[in-house]
């Protein structure tokens, strides 16, 4: 089999007229990378739709799915640990939950992204595009099954008779490090698949260790006081307490904790558009 | 932004010294495991090759430019780099206009979705608004003439129906530069008639055309310039009759030869 490498790429590109713009933003700075992007945000938003179309097409209760897969397995959750498993904690399922959420939304972002270069390639092959919109569009399309989960969430709240804080209404505030965060280490490992394939099979790997490093199954005060120090070097540790304390302690976060997941939020941003944009104009050759 | 003269005295296309160079490297590892054995073992042996090689170009505004030449003299990276999906090795490109890559047919098409919400999602593709492409979403299906099947998923479409909603799509998006790679060779008679009266009329709007085939007939025909390309470089460049007579020349003795 052969395959085709670029050289190193030495090329200019005259910035005049109209669409001189359409190939120069592709390949100059990263003001122009998220203006040339929004140009194409009713193409995100048509894409993200398009994976939920896809993957509910074909079912007999379609789009529904993604308010009934959430409730039922909130449904098993619920019955598993409150009657068979049985912690210390009042409404365990509804502790574990309110974070629970969050964490698939992270997941399935990235499991959805790592593939979006290499899976649209035959369209980045023929069609100039900024290759920004494809993880892009994966992490809205699992927002839009994040902020549905919330439904079946609220309604298991008022079934279970676990009190329904005013605090809910601060989840916007996490929901946007969250979604910040998952964005730059989608765009990160979108990148690198791009070039080893391996890379999705390892995050498989990364993100099941990562789920247990993470306090979502049981709490961070679970942990010896001289050892929390490591799990909070976890950078998502932040954003997903946020979720917690609002939705089963009925709690706000401190500033401290709030600061630290937006630090973290435009940290990851940061680094994850850095590689993107470094590697982006090769992707082509890879695909 | 430049003024309206301007704008129609200089080319739409303008390409300096462009050289697109790829590194043909056998079996590159795509696994960090074979990556480990082959840097274990040294192998890792290569060549480099020019697909388009110093070349330069002008398509002045509203030229319908055909581009000949054999498999693999570098017609299509050349389009490839004009539509701005390669970013060349070296050298400058210019391109003024909005432009509407047709380098193979359906390139955007989901077939899981229908054809309305594929035209949908090619137009925005190629840069359009949600709004414009509601705007022209009626004269596509009528353009394609698969009315009774526009919310049908396109799997079930043929082959013939697909080539000519994304015909319709690239054309009725109104690009100031229509590329249109060997798209043509599908499709009944009647519809490429009809496809070439459409192609007529864009140069009558003054568009330009980038137009690759192997049909030598149809490129005379239509063609105001003719470029032969051999090995990445343009080895003939004139009108569509001397340059498909050097074609024809030059192919003939060359496949003797060869065999």
């Amino acid at each position: 089999m052969f395959n085709l490498l670029p050289l190193k790429h030495r090329a200019t590109s005259g910035g005049e007229g109209l669409a001189a713009a359409h190939i120069a933003l592709e390949f100059s700075g990263l003001t122009e990378l998220i203006r040339n992007t929004y140009h194409y945000r009713e193409l995100i938003w048509a894409l993200a739709l398009k994976e939920l179309k896809v993957r509910y097409k074909r079912s007999v209760l379609g789009f529904l799915w993604a308010l009934l897969n959430p409730a039922l397995m909130m449904g098993v959750l619920t019955i598993v640990f409150s009657t068979i498993l049985r912690f210390g904690l009042p409404h365990y399922a509804i502790f574990l939950l309110s974070v629970l959420l969050p964490w698939t939304f992270f997941s399935q972002s990235l499991s959805y992204s790592v593939e979006s270069i290499v899976g649209n390639g035959d369209l980045i092959k023929k069609v100039s595009v900024p290759k920004l919109v494809f993880p892009i569009a994966a992490v809205v399309s699992n927002s839009i099954n994040l902020f549905l989960s919330l439904i079946p969430m609220l309604l298991l709240v008022l079934l279970m008779r676990h009190p329904l804080y005013a605090t809910w209404l601060y989840l916007p505030v996490p929901m946007a490090a969250l979604i910040i965060f998952t964005l730059g280490v989608s765009f990160f490992f979108a990148a690198a698949n791009v070039y080893y394939r391996d890379i999705s099979h390892i995050l498989q790997v990364v993100l099941s260790a990562w789920f247990y490093f993470t306090p979502i199954i049981y709490a961070l005060d679970f942990i010896p006081a001289n050892r929390q120090w490591i799990f909070k070097l976890n950078p998502i540790i932040y954003v997903i307490n946020g979720f917690r304390l609002a939705i089963y302690y009925g709690q706000l976060p401190r500033w401290s904790s709030v600061a630290a997941s937006f630090v973290c939020a435009f940290v990851a941003l940061g680094i994850g558009l850095a590689v993107f944009r470094k590697y982006q104009d090769d992707f082509v050759f890879y695909v | 932004m430049s003024s309206p003269q301007s704008f129609l005295n200089s080319p739409t296309v303008k390409l300096d010294h462009v050289t697109q160079r790829f590194r043909v490297i056998q079996e590159r590892p795509d696994t960090l495991r074979e990556l480990f054995s082959k840097f274990l073992r040294h192998e890792v042996s290569y060549h480099d090759f020019d697909a388009v090689s110093d070349l330069s170009l002008q398509v002045p505004h509203g030229q319908m430019l055909g581009l000949i030449g054999r498999n693999g003299s570098g017609k299509s990276t050349l389009l490839k780099i004009i539509a701005g999906v390669y970013r060349p090795t070296s050298g400058r490109v210019q391109v003024r206009g909005t432009l509407a890559p047709l380098i193979e047919l359906g390139a955007g098409f989901h077939q899981e979705l229908t054809g309305r919400e594929n035209i949908m999602l090619n137009g925005l593709l190629m840069g359009c608004s949600r709004e414009q492409m509601n705007a022209r979403e009626q004269r596509i299906i009528d353009f394609a003439e698969i009315d009774e099947f526009i919310d049908t998923p396109i799997k079930q479409y043929s082959s013939g129906m697909q080539t000519r909603l994304a015909f319709a799509v690239a054309t009725e998006v109104d690009p100031d530069i229509l590329i249109l790679d060997e798209i043509l060779a599908v499709g009944d008679a009647a519809f490429q008639q009809k496809c070439f009266a459409r192609i007529e009329n864009f140069r009558r709007a003054g568009k330009t055309i980038l137009f690759v085939s192997h049909n030598m007939n149809q490129i005379t025909e239509y063609c105001d310039r003719v470029i032969m390309l051999d090995r990445g470089k343009i080895v003939s460049d004139g009108s569509a009759a001397e340059v498909v007579e050097t074609y024809k020349h030059l192919t003939v003795p060359e496949l003797a030869n060869a065999g």
